[in-house]
């Protein structure tokens, strides 16, 4: 079964361009049902999930390629596969615009089958393999446009992610040895008397692999190929680097130190530290640069580094807290960023303006697209009643539960980011609506809201926003069960 | 119960219906609609101050441990009564006022929303509810302060946008240690920290109260992060900057009185650095509010200023610690409340009537409005402090709570800088009266004209400087009603 | 004595004799029996193979039945017939893929003098393999020798005749230093056939005599193999060489020639000098530091390259440093890991070239980067084959590449001073090989505008063919290298 969704969706995406289809119409049937029928397929297998690890191959020694459905899986997987119809959906519409759209969503699908094989692996070589596969998946998708910025900005993310994965390995390596097993285990796999004397040396490794890993969820200083890699079609961008390939970053992270190094090894050493001040600057980093920043995809782009770091910063508290802190920004932030995107993205297909101080008065023409980028601004920002507030809740919580000094000073890193998120959202916001009065309506003639396609993901990821932020209870009630380990 | 819920929803939905709906032509019936909407709200509030009764209602629980929660008690009681009817006198003078604006139905549907916020923080039970609600505050009353759309009105609105987020924030550091801390995140008289909470985090707890100080302390005008308040009210329309400067500043300090008395409790704070360093804060801020109005040009800035420094009043109240300064404090939240916003409502007149806006133009202005004039001048007495009206009381209690509190150095310090910012604020009020009634021998007199605005921007000017007086004549009620509230606190 | 057993001499004089044949056959006949020989040599080392695995040990056979010290000696044992199918495969799949070229490159009159030179390569390759003394061993390596630069020369126009002068003059070089070595070895105890030798070699060392002359005899070996075989910094002749010949010589040059002198290294530390003894040198701690320094540099120059080809060989140089880097970690695992990667390498460097020629030539001919945009498109085989062999180059898993970096690094991790800087480099230089390879894939499938010619699959059927055969070769090392990397280690462990 779990070979099945795997696969599935990388057959699909290489079958679109190899099918003659008479009218576009009908390509998108074909993609969205299939898209669909996958995600549904995910969600039933995580209901019922089998307890069983998957072997597909052997390679040498003890390793092996192998899958199972634990609570990291079903969190990753279920994210993914529920906004991937959605993200299909809005990419049909985008795409009208640009070329070669066959090629695209050959690679756009195949993106989702090798996700689901990075949250799906049991055992650290196989969310490696993955992990490879989806940089060499998604660089064609960066590409996309093949423009001379898009070729740079492809080979800049390309080199920063093999470079990334080529240290990550070296973790591989190291818990090849000195762990009993590969396999992805709560309280990690590191067999403490192979360990002997060289915990130093265990650690360093650690922190090399938690940079290598990061690499793919832009921490500081490997994050500039994410604002080029703003270049790519807004699907992509959405997607992709909102959600799929640095959520992929961020969950590797939360394997590596929750389940095959350990937190019961990592916890109190100075590699903990130095992690997460890692994550505090880029919080800080990221906001900063996103205020600076003009272009509006490149902002959004800014904001999703930092936070990242808010997911990094709950995983290196290092606490069960600290796990169900991180889970649930991930999941949060993905539904509010990609909202953010894809309104971002409306912006640019509806009215060509890539750039903020061209959005005055638009508001008014665009009210649903820009009342939805509200939304997720006030959502970002973390304004009581909506999921950000729930999810920094609990990365706070977590932080002051801990009783590290250390992370009380994160906790002020998330505050100042949160005010500067308001300050590079809420620009924008009071731009649109509130123009100024020298404003002339006139330059915005025939603009309007985009159709269907764009607003109905835009409506249910809002719905999901709110809903998170009234009645989050249930959804935190598993993070926890997940952190303790009951699946 | 249900009151509670319907006097904060009702405002807050007939806003958003006035924001969606179309232009209408008419004038006449938005300006129906939103007197109505004002009137019920006022109704709804009253009776769910009579009808709900002391108890508290969970509204739903936003995660498994912060419920939002709504209770009245005294201290609710007092703002709330405060805001209506602040709101209902600036409601009807700014459908005169608003006359010579743009965009109205934005203006009265963000000041609907603004009312039912602000009703909300009165009502909140717990420090969840009130953040929620803070936030709300800034968000919705920001249109109001950018409404005219020029360039500085929207630096303005970003301004005091930025500025009351970053006190927002730093407030949610310190909700963040009190939730884990403390008891219990309702507020309950005298203080949610236990014992043994206190002895074994007592360094972070201080250091987190501080910051909550200081957080809610930007609403509320306090040195250093004020700039945001002489930039907000110039550019601000006349009964914004009213309802500005006496209700939603006011949500600050009420957020301190809460922060102070109902979850860290005065024995907590009181004789720590906290405390002193508030003090000094405090201090600075009075004398430096007064001295900056006085030599403010523009009319509006100059009350801007003067609001800095009024509030800082309520706040030495407030920080002292004492039965007295406590009361003198909270009466001056009325008497100040009825006082600025009258002070910014006649000016407002002045500034629609005649388009002036600096001090030094309003010479011979008595002779062309006396009405709105003398009225102006009784409440600049109350502001200085003068017997009998309401400002001269709440002083009085000041001051001698200040004697009596038996704090070194502050005690008698507290009482010289009011008096030199008493001074000072007859120097800032008084010459408007004195130019304007007696504007000099080599006057054009010709040129005066009678321009006593109309009745829908005189009658609440009226009502608010009875109010003021009222208070000062009979403070007895109201002072009874505190002091029973205070014992519980103190 | 088994039948079987006779296989490595046959087929040794096979190839001898198919060259001294060719001499006098036209072109195609040259190739067709120069096709079958190779053929046959591997067909004759598998069922080698598979006999010694059976019998679980390896042999030595006496050539001509003279008597120790002064006869000849073959060993065979699963590692030299393992290597020995190898090289036949790699050997048979480069000719096939480079025949079009050869045709166009090569005069017709002087096809039958290639074959002939390519008869003579593979048999000095196996008996670099099989042999067990270190006469036999020189000998041959002067015919490798001589048979690579005719290899190189055989397409002539300035270029290629320069390389091959300066591959003459490096090789010579390094031969001549060989030669010094075996010849003081035979000084200082007497015997030519290894296995006496070592024996004499751990009394030496035992007894502290001759100690330093010991020391320059294994300097002096390890030096002139390591330049034969490209080691940093005697690697200036090789770009030349691969980047200029006609590219089933490149290829054959890349794969094969050099690890065939490296194969004799390995063989000369096991069984000639002794393993512990090698170690005790501290030469192995230099080689292992220009192994290092070889796969930093010769991705650095890969960078700066501009020309398809050379860059290619210049990957060849970091490579090269990977192997060394393994045997200068000392340890079996090490060894292991480089022995894995000889074919690894092999394998995949072949593939490269040829897929390199394949899309120069749909780009007017020309090597350079620019003309190269979009090649892909106008020969997909070659642009698949091409980004295949990148991404095993790159270590992506699924690939033989990964299994080496895999194998290289568990052999580091066990290993306490070396490992550090071993895993640091071993990661740089994937990010350096990520940058040359993935920008060049990057390139040549970026579309460009209407140069170059397209061609279709009938043109070209045994070409792509080879493409695909190289590439299931190296997916299988990629994904079921376990039984390979057991049977190596089980080689080694019969070696010495």
């Amino acid at each position: 079964m779990i070979m099945i969704v795997i696969l599935l969706p990388i057959l699909a995406g290489i079958l679109v361009p190899l099918i003659p289809f008479k009218k576009r119409s009908h390509m998108e049937i074909f993609l969205e049902a299939l898209v669909v029928l996958n995600s549904l397929l995910v969600w039933y297998m995580l209901l019922h999930r089998a307890e069983s690890i998957f072997t597909l191959a052997n390679f040498t020694g003890n390793l092996s390629i192998s899958f199972k459905v634990d609570g990291m899986s079903m969190v990753f997987a279920g994210l993914v596969s529920a906004l991937w119809p959605f993200a299909t959906l809005y990419a049909f519409e985008y795409m009208t615009k640009e070329e070669h759209e066959r090629v695209f969503f050959m690679f756009y699908t195949m993106t989702y089958g090798v996700t689901l094989g990075i949250s799906l692996a049991a055992n650290l070589l196989t969310m490696y393999f993955f992990y490879e596969l989806l940089t060499l998946v998604t660089v064609p998708l960066v590409m996309h446009t093949l423009t001379r910025e898009a070729i740079l900005a492809s080979r800049k993310y390309l080199y920063y992610s093999l470079g990334g994965a080529a240290f990550a390995f070296i973790g591989l390596i190291f818990v090849i040895i000195y762990g009993s097993t590969t396999n992805f285990v709560l309280g990690g796999v590191l067999d403490v008397e192979k360990i002997g004397g060289r915990t130093n040396i265990l650690l360093l490794i650690y922190v090399i692999a938690f940079m290598g890993f990061g690499v793919k969820a832009a921490i500081c200083p490997f994050n500039s190929w994410l604002p080029d890699a703003g270049v790519a079609p807004t699907p992509v961008t959405a997607l992709l680097h909102a959600v799929a390939v640095v959520k992929s970053g961020a969950f590797a992270i939360i394997r590596l130190t929750y389940y095959s190094f350990g937190t019961d090894f990592l916890k109190g050493t100075w590699a903990q530290n130095v992690v997460m001040a890692i994550t505090m600057f880029t919080i800080v980093y990221g906001c900063s640069r996103a205020v600076k920043e003009t272009h509006l995809k490149r902002r959004l782009a800014y904001s999703t580094i930092s936070n990242l770091s808010y997911i990094l910063f709950g995983v290196t508290i290092m606490t069960p807290l600290g796990l169900i802190g991180a889970l649930s920004h991930l999941v949060f932030h993905a539904v509010m960023k990609i909202s953010s995107f894809f309104c971002a993205g409306a912006i640019m297909h509806q009215t060509d303006r890539h750039y903020v101080h061209e959005l005055d008065g638009l508001g008014y023409k665009m009210p649903c697209v820009f009342g939805i980028f509200t939304v997720s601004a006030f959502a970002l920002m973390g304004v009581p009643g909506l999921s950000g507030f729930v999810s920094k809740w609990n990365l706070a919580f977590a932080a002051v539960e801990s009783g590290n000094m250390l992370a009380y000073g994160g906790i002020g890193c998330l505050l100042i980011s949160a005010l500067l998120t308001a300050i590079y959202m809420l620009t924008i916001v009071v731009r649109a609506f509130f123009p100024g009065k020298d404003f002339d309506a006139g330059t915005l003639k025939g603009i309007t809201d985009p159709n269907w396609k764009m607003l109905l993901p835009l409506f249910v990821f809002t719905l999901f926003i709110v809903l998170f932020g009234l009645h989050s209870a249930p959804i935190i009630k598993f993070f926890g069960d997940v952190a303790a380990g009951i699946y | 119960m249900q009151y509670i819920i319907l006097s904060i929803l009702f405002p807050i939905v007939a806003g958003l219906y006035l924001l969606i709906r179309k232009e209408s032509e008419n004038r006449k019936t938005l300006l129906l609609c939103t007197g109505t909407f004002l009137i019920i709200s006022a109704v709804l509030v009253i009776m769910a101050l009579c009808l709900a009764g002391g108890g508290m209602f969970t509204l739903f629980n936003l995660t498994d441990k912060l419920p939002i929660i709504f209770k009245i008690d005294e201290v609710s009681v007092l703002f709330s009564v405060m805001t209506i009817i602040i709101f209902l006198c600036a409601g009807f003078f700014s459908f005169e006022y608003m006359k010579h604006e743009e965009k109205e139905k934005r203006y009265y549907g963000f000041y609907l929303i603004v009312l039912g916020v602000l009703i909300a923080l009165c009502f909140a039970g717990n420090l969840i509810t009130f953040y929620l609600f803070f936030e709300m505050l800034t968000l919705s009353s920001m249109p109001l302060v950018l409404h005219n759309g020029s360039r500085e009105a929207i630096m303005a609105g970003l301004k005091y946008l930025f500025y009351s987020l970053c006190g927002a924030y730093m407030a949610l550091f310190g909700l963040y240690f009190v939730e884990r801390y403390g008891n219990t995140l309702t507020f309950s008289a005298g203080g949610v920290i236990s014992e043994q909470a206190a002895s074994a985090h007592g360094g972070i707890l201080l250091l987190v109260a501080f910051l909550m100080l200081l957080g809610f302390g930007v609403k509320a005008g306090m040195f250093p992060m004020h700039a945001w308040l002489p930039a907000a009210h110039p550019v601000a329309p006349a009964p914004a900057s009213a309802v500005l400067s006496a209700v939603i500043v006011k949500a600050g300090v009420l957020a301190i009185i809460r922060v102070v008395y109902y979850i860290f409790g005065s024995s907590f704070l009181k004789g720590t650095w906290v405390q002193t360093t508030w003090m000094i804060l405090i201090l600075l801020t009075i004398f430096m509010g007064s001295m900056l109005a006085y030599r403010e040009p523009v009319m509006k800035k100059r009350l801007a200023y003067s609001t800095v420094s009024q509030l800082s009043y309520i706040l030495f109240g407030l920080a002292v610690m004492d039965a007295g300064s406590v009361t003198g404090g909270l009466l001056h939240v009325l008497c100040h409340g009825f006082i600025k916003a009258a002070l910014f409502l006649c000016a407002g007149a002045i500034i629609y009537m005649t388009g002036k806006t600096r001090v030094e133009e309003f010479r011979g202005i008595g002779k062309e409005m006396p009405l709105l004039l003398w009225c102006y001048t009784i409440v600049s007495l109350g502001l200085i402090g003068i017997p009998p009206t309401g400002g001269f009381v709440s002083k009085w209690y000041l001051a001698q709570g200040a004697l009596s509190s038996g704090i070194p150095v502050f005690d008698w310090l507290g009482p010289v800088i009011l008096l030199v910012s008493a001074l000072l604020t007859a120097g800032y009020l008084l010459p408007v009266t004195i130019k304007g009634f007696f504007p000099g021998a080599d006057y054009d007199y010709n040129s005066l004209r009678k321009k006593e605005p109309s009745a829908l921007m005189t009658i609440p000017v009226l009502i608010l400087t009875i109010l003021s007086v009222a208070i000062g004549l009979f403070p007895g009620a109201v002072v009874q009603y505190l002091s029973q509230m205070i014992e519980k606190i103190i | 004595m088994d039948f079987i057993q006779n296989f490595p001499f046959f087929s040794i004089i096979l190839s001898m004799f198919s060259g001294i044949i060719s001499s006098i056959l036209p072109g195609k006949a040259a190739k067709r029996l120069n096709t079958a020989v190779i053929f046959v040599a591997g067909l004759l080392s598998l069922i080698l193979l598979i006999y010694l695995i059976g019998t679980g040990s390896s042999y030595t056979y006496m050539m001509g039945h003279f008597p120790a010290p002064w006869g000849n000696e073959i060993r065979a044992g699963i590692l030299e017939a393992g290597m020995a199918l190898f090289f036949c495969i790699i050997m048979l799949l480069s000719l096939f893929g480079g025949r079009k070229k050869l045709n166009e490159e090569v005069e017709e009159g002087k096809h039958n003098l290639y074959y002939i030179l390519m008869d003579l390569m593979l048999s000095s390759l196996l008996a670099l393999i099989y042999t067990n003394d270190l006469f036999t061993a020189y000998v041959f390596v002067e015919i490798n020798t001589i048979a690579a630069c005719g290899l190189i020369m055989i397409r002539q126009n300035g270029r290629t005749i320069e390389a091959a002068v300066r591959y003459m003059i490096m090789s010579l070089l390094g031969s001549g230093m060989l030669l010094m070595g075996i010849c003081m070895l035979y000084d200082l105890t007497g015997h030519l056939l290894m296995s006496n030798i070592s024996e004499q070699v751990a009394l030496l060392a035992a007894s502290g005599e001759y100690r330093i002359p010991l020391l320059v005899t294994i300097a002096l070996m390890s030096v002139g193999l390591a330049i034969k075989s490209a080691l940093f910094p005697f690697h200036a002749w090789l770009p030349d060489a691969y980047g200029y010949s006609t590219v089933s010589s490149a290829a054959i040059l890349s794969s094969l020639v050099s690890k065939g002198y490296i194969f004799l290294l390995i063989k000369i530390i096991y069984r000639v000098i002794g393993f512990e003894i090698f170690d005790n040198s501290r030469i192995i701690d230099v080689l292992f530091v220009f192994g290092l320094m070889g796969m930093i540099f010769g991705s650095l120059s890969a960078i700066k390259e501009n020309d398809i080809r050379r860059m290619i060989a210049y990957s060849s140089v970091a490579q090269i440093g990977y192997i060394y880097m393994g045997i200068g970690m000392g340890t079996a695992a090490g060894m292991a890991a480089s022995v894995f990667h000889i074919l690894s390498h092999a394998a995949t460097k072949s593939l490269l070239f040829i897929a390199a020629i394949g899309l120069t030539d749909v780009s007017g001919g020309s090597r350079k980067f620019v003309d190269l945009t979009g090649a892909a498109y106008r020969n997909k085989w070659a642009g698949v084959a091409f980004t295949v062999g990148s991404l095993s180059m790159v270590g992506v898993p699924l690939f033989s590449g990964f299994i080496s970096k895999l194998l290289f690094a568990q052999a580091a991790v066990q290993n306490n001073g070396k490992m550090l800087p071993a895993l640091i480099v071993l990661g740089i230089s994937t990010i350096l090989n990520a940058i040359y390879f993935m920008k060049t894939v990057i390139r040549i499938y970026t579309p460009a505008n209407g140069t170059g010619s397209c061609v279709t699959f009938r043109s070209m059927k045994l070409y792509a063919v080879t493409l695909v055969c190289f590439i299931v070769l190296n997916i299988i090392l990629g994904v079921s290298s376990q039984p390979v990397v057991d049977l190596i280690e089980q080689g080694l462990a019969m070696f010495s």
